[in-house]
């Protein structure tokens, strides 16, 4: 086995040299890490940006264009706002966690933090994301009977039908993450697992 | 500063993108194209991680912490790593191979690491890289007499799946 092994070594060794380039091109390559760069930000900041954005719209919105007065309809515009901002601070420890996970630790600690960020992920996606939702949707009808005191009854309904078309969408997209999150959990629990044995 | 760091950024990517390439050729079994995709997302984390280099391990310690984990990141990110038939495997092999290379040989090498555990396939490249039970165990976070277990059985894996490819 010992010298059919420095056979493969030496072969393994021969084929490395023939790979030597003698001008790479590192022009190619700044560009790419550039364009990396912005994927890995918008990876990092989209999501928090979009919830930014229309927790902004819905607050300006709630304050400017359609300042709501029954207490029912407030307590529903804050379960609306609250919803969002919870969901912002979800994402940011989730930014946070994403970034313990260093490429210059060992193959073992870098499996076991991935593993945390992907636990903390389908929580997001299982509980989290399910309740947001819930409240985002408990304060929708809270404020929708004041509205239809301002609105035409067909309008109401549009919106109502409206919300549920939204509510399926958003239930196929959050059942996709879990799955896609559950997979992604079985190797790196696998790969560990392969680590240690 | 930028430039001294384009100059120890394309003074490691010479001296070290062959051993890159290669292990990436080993763990997507020859495929070249994702290989070279691979050794492209390993070399970004170079960049990414240079200022962050203190001197605690070896240059190659730490481009073979960034090699093995990429290689274990990429396939969880794309799942489409496909294994080539013989013939593509002969042929791209045959690309990259000098005259003087006996690409039957490294193809067939390829191939059979390809068929063990992916954290295997690392540990037996770096094996082939002639790196000492210590430096594998720097790498990987296990201690050596573990790596040295290891290594024992994926080296009699790897000649089992050989032996038995030879005579298919």
């Amino acid at each position: 086995m010992s010298s059919e092994f420095k056979n493969l070594q030496s072969h393994w060794e021969t084929n490395k040299k023939s790979m030597e380039v003698s001008t790479p091109n590192f022009d190619s390559l700044y560009k790419k890490i550039k364009s990396k760069e912005k994927e890995t930000y918008f990876f990092y900041y989209g999501t928090i940006t979009i919830l930014l954005v229309t927790l902004i719209v819905i607050s300006l919105f709630f304050y400017y264009v359609a300042p709501v007065k029954d207490i029912l309809s407030r307590i529903g515009a804050g379960l609306m706002i609250l919803g969002l901002a919870f969901r912002i601070i979800i994402e940011i420890i989730s930014i946070r966690k994403a970034k313990q996970i260093d490429l210059l630790d060992t193959t073992l600690k870098t499996a076991e933090n991935s593993i945390n960020f992907h636990r903390f992920r389908k929580n997001i996606h299982q509980v989290i994301a399910p309740i947001v939702i819930v409240l985002y949707t408990i304060g929708f009808y809270m404020i929708t009977p004041e509205f239809s005191l301002y609105m035409p009854f067909w309008n109401i309904v549009l919106i109502d039908i409206s919300y549920v078309v939204i509510g399926i969408v958003l239930f196929i997209v959050i059942r996709k993450g879990v799955l896609k999150e559950m997979q992604i959990l079985t190797d790196i629990v696998k790969l560990k697992n392969e680590i240690t044995e | 500063m930028k430039h001294s760091k384009n100059e120890s950024f394309e003074e490691i990517y010479r001296q070290h993108h062959p051993m890159v390439l290669q292990m990436g050729l080993g763990f997507v079994k020859g495929d070249k194209d994702t290989a070279n995709d691979l050794s492209q997302e390993i070399f970004i984390s170079v960049w990414n991680n240079l200022d962050k280099f203190r001197g605690a391990s070896s240059y190659k310690t730490w481009i073979y912490r960034i090699t093995v984990n990429t290689c274990l990141q990429y396939v969880k990110k794309d799942k489409k790593v496909r294994t080539l038939s013989p013939l593509e495997l002969e042929h791209q092999t045959a690309i990259i191979d000098t005259e003087k290379t006996s690409h039957d040989d490294i193809s067939e090498l390829y191939k059979a690491i390809g068929q063990l555990k992916k954290i295997d396939r690392l540990i037996i490249m770096m094996v082939l890289e002639n790196q000492d039970y210590d430096s594998i165990s720097e790498v990987i976070g296990i201690n050596p007499i573990n790596v040295r277990v290891k290594i024992h059985r994926i080296k009699k894996r790897l000649e089992t799946i050989l032996k038995n490819n030879k005579n298919e």
